[in-house]
């Protein structure tokens, strides 16, 4: 087998492992807060009001357009409120959110029979049916589904990212040991709806029960199930495609520039439920681990379940608690439980709350270099990131940092570099920004400057013209003039001639 | 990578770890000067250091505890004759500490090699006792008499050969290298020890092996080059198992601080660092040249830092 090793990255074995992970099935809840995506351009609008009565599965909110993407109601019952709550998310927005009473019966909307066999459904069928269902990158990028397929039609490969993104995470490694037979026909299905010949689906070889259960309902030879080592950041999409393809992708450039599709493990069981089963999008597998649960385990539940009532299933202790939606090292730290679990949910991390270690001067030790999966200089990249000197920043390649995390952790100095980076990048981008609009108002300036001369200059021009065609006409006019004297003279001569 | 250092004192902590194998040679053949000296140097380093950073207002107790004071008194007293009277050591160490790191706003800041600053201006300043070394071993007693000149005689009396110096003595003297006693054994155990010690930072991942590779291919290199020439040259052998030349290939050029950083730059960095090193002592007047190497490898860090940035993923 070939070897698939990348430059870089940490070994973090996870921290708190469980033999078997099985899933757990949650039942639905008795109140779900469903947030609805508010990607720039694409918001989506409730269609539904309070009091509506609402089934499971059916579409509570949309976004306007040729083609909407939606959410879907998670359990049946009433409307009881639409407004906005904390979303977990680094800025600490708020979102909208649907919330809905449970009437306890959890009544499905009528699903229409579908043809199963999807190779006989146009390409664009299927996607549609992905749009319709509601689906997001499940991996914790949240961007819609059916938009990165459409992107990359015509791919040549299909990249099933099943490598679990980052230490303690779980979930991706039950639902491969769960829906095997799902997640190869949904590869098959995405094969399909992007028309790519080859799939790949890259697991970590820490996972040996997920990599035989998938060669087990495998039969088809374009699908190719390999291992890769358990290092974090194999999981980041390039990482993953210079891994798998040796192909490099520059910032700036995507996956679809090079005929690759990437797609999350956890999203292709969706698209199976979509396009199979047409299935809306209501549920998905979470993870609560972290050093404050006495069982750390997987669980399926509905969206909008709150994080607190999966929480108390693993038997969180007493102490003061610390939340982390997502993983340890690229999650978002939310300030309480009180949030519900959304289609990008992958984890929730219950720690015990510590003191963070101080802050100590770098004291150049490199650490950070070796380990970064892009090749960068974090520790140069730090000193002009804290002296704001953005344009040795750029030189030093700025841009390429993917965030992972990877120099944080292994700084002996505790320096939070990665937080530096995204600060400072969002600094350039406003820089720039001003540096833009400073640039057009110079041209707007430069450009009146220039009407103004040209005005002036066609003004005199004109003038000029004017004042050649009045000269002319006087001239004829006195052409004219001498004429009709010459004619008077003539006509006197002539009268004098016969007097 | 596997290896996560909670923390800077834990690496200065593993670096003085590895030191022990070197500094129990020394003691072996060369007496008890190296404790008392390496007592001193870290007792004024702790003193210096603390009150500095009082006067610059600024919390004693974590720059104490990151080792780093620490660790610079200790390369330099290991750096400096067991048997140089006190004031040596403390003149140096608070050089060392003050010019060395503090006056460029401590830890992290200092483009030189704070131990190296110490050991090159002593050298400059006080050559005499700088370059007198032990002959014999030194017990408790003398050493304390010697380094606290409470028996004047006592230098004369434990002083003799010197190490590397001497050898160009006695070689511009006319001697053949095979007639020289050089206390080679005591001096290639003390290199053997520091070593051992490099290679398990090595392992622990501590330092990268960049530096010392290339600092020791530099040596070897150059000190081949020379022996070509006319004369009596050191030979190659002499020159890695002799003087500082294992200390400073794993424990001085490394000092993260002040060496370079990228992995093309280290090598780079190194390997000039091993040429400067023969060259001075084949041609300089100094007895050994890891101190001016280092130093002067220091100043051109920035240049080849920014001209050996790594390749971009995707670039
Ligand atoms: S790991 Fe931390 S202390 Fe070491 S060079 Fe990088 S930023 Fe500096
Ligand atoms: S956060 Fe950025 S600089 Fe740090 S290791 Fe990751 S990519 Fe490299």
């Amino acid at each position: 087998m070939a070897s698939y090793a990348f430059k870089g990255g940490v070994h973090i074995p996870n921290p708190y492992p469980i033999k078997k992970p099985e899933v757990k099935q949650v039942a639905p809840p008795e109140q779900a807060a469903l947030f609805l995506q508010q990607r720039a351009g694409g918001e989506q609008k409730p269609c539904v009001k309070v009091g509506d009565k609402v089934l499971t599965g059916q579409v509570i909110a949309k976004t306007s357009g040729k083609y909407p993407s939606y959410t879907h109601a998670s359990i049946s019952g009433v409307v009881l409120a639409i407004e906005k709550r904390p979303i977990p998310h680094p800025s600490g927005i708020d979102g909208v959110c649907i919330v809905i009473d449970s009437d306890g019966k959890d009544k499905w909307i009528e699903i229409e029979k579908c043809d199963q066999d999807f190779l006989r459904c146009a390409p664009s069928k299927v996607i549609q049916r992905i749009r319709e269902a509601g689906i997001v990158g499940m991996g914790g990028a949240g961007f819609p589904t059916h938009a990165k397929i459409s992107n990359a039609q015509g791919a040549q490969t299909l990249i099933v990212n099943a490598t679990e993104c980052e230490p303690g995470i779980m979930c991706d490694d039950a639902l491969m040991q769960h829906y095997p037979r799902e997640i190869i026909r949904g590869v098959e299905v995405l094969m399909h709806g992007c028309g790519a010949k080859k799939a790949i689906i890259a697991i970590e070889d820490d996972k040996q029960e997920a990599f035989n259960s998938l060669l087990m309902y495998n039969f088809n030879a374009h699908i190719e199930i390999v291992q890769i080592p358990t290092k974090y950041t194999s999981g980041a999409e390039k990482i993953l495609i210079k891994t798998l393809l040796d192909i490099e992708i520059p910032s700036g450039e995507f996956a679809s520039d090079y005929g690759v599709l990437c797609q999350n493990v956890g999203t292709v069981k969706a698209i199976y439920d979509a396009v199979i089963d047409n299935k809306p999008l209501i549920s998905r597998i979470v993870t609560v681990t972290g050093s404050a649960v006495k069982e750390p385990r997987n669980y399926e539940a509905r969206l909008g379940t709150s994080f607190a009532s999966v929480v108390a299933q693993s038997k969180p202790n007493n102490k003061v608690h610390q939340i982390r939606m997502g993983g340890m090292m690229m999650g978002v730290d939310v300030p309480n439980i009180e949030h519900s679990i959304g289609k990008i949910t992958n984890c929730i991390f219950v720690n015990n709350a510590t003191l963070k270690p101080s802050v100590q001067s770098c004291i150049r030790c490199g650490q950070c270099n070796e380990v970064c999966p892009v090749g960068l200089l974090p520790q140069q990249l730090f000193w002009y990131a804290k002296s704001e000197n953005m344009d040795r920043a750029m030189d030093y390649n700025l841009r390429d940092c993917i965030e992972c995390r990877c120099c944080d952790i292994v700084c002996p100095s505790h320096i939070p570099l990665a937080q530096y980076f995204s600060f400072a990048k969002a600094l350039h981008c406003k820089q720039t920004k001003e540096q833009q609009k400073a640039d057009v108002a110079r041209e707007r300036f430069e450009f009146k400057e220039f009407r103004v001369e040209r005005n002036k200059a066609e003004r005199s021009e004109m003038m000029a013209r004017k004042k050649e065609e009045l000269k002319k006409k006087m001239a004829e006019d006195k052409t004219q003039k001498d004429k009709i004297a010459q004619a008077v003279a003539r006509v006197k001569n002539k009268g004098a001639l016969k007097k | 990578m596997t290896a996560v250092f909670s923390s800077t004192s834990q690496m200065m902590r593993q670096v003085i770890y590895a030191l022990v194998l070197g500094i129990s040679a020394a003691y072996a053949f060369f007496g008890w000067g190296i404790i008392v000296q390496i007592f001193l140097a870290v007792v004024v380093a702790i003193a210096v250091e603390a009150t500095f950073l009082k006067i610059r207002k600024h919390p004693i107790k974590p720059a104490i505890a990151d080792g780093s004071a620490i660790l610079t008194a200790i390369l330099l007293a290991i750096s400096i004759p067991s048997i140089a009277p006190w004031w040596i050591v403390v003149v140096g160490v608070s050089f060392a500490i003050i010019f060395g790191k503090q006056l460029y706003g401590g830890l992290g800041n200092n483009p030189f090699n704070p131990a190296m600053l110490g050991y090159a201006f002593l050298l400059i300043s006080y050559p005499l006792p700088m370059t007198t070394w032990a002959s014999e071993f030194v017990n408790f007693s003398q050493a304390f008499d010697v380094i606290f000149n409470l028996n004047s005689n006592m230098v004369d009396a434990l002083s003799g050969a010197t190490r590397l110096d001497d050898v160009k003595i006695q070689l511009s003297l006319g001697k053949m290298m095979s007639e020289l006693n050089l206390h080679s054994s005591a001096q290639a155990w003390i290199n053997a020890g520091f070593l051992l010690g490099g290679l398990y930072l090595l392992a622990r991942r501590v330092i990268f092996w960049h530096i010392p590779a290339a600092f020791l291919s530099g040596i070897i290199v150059t000190a081949f080059l020379v022996s070509l020439g006319d004369g009596e040259y050191l030979p190659v052998q002499n020159h890695l198992m002799l003087g500082a030349t294992m200390l400073g290939a794993f424990f001085i050029a490394t000092d993260p601080v002040s060496a370079s950083t990228t992995p093309k730059g280290r090598l780079i960095y190194g390997f000039l660092i091993g040429v400067l090193i023969v060259i001075i002592r084949t041609f300089g007047g100094y007895p050994d040249g890891v101190a001016f190497a280092v130093l002067l490898m220091n100043i051109v860090v920035p240049l080849i830092d920014y001209y050996t940035q790594p390749k971009v993923f995707g670039k």
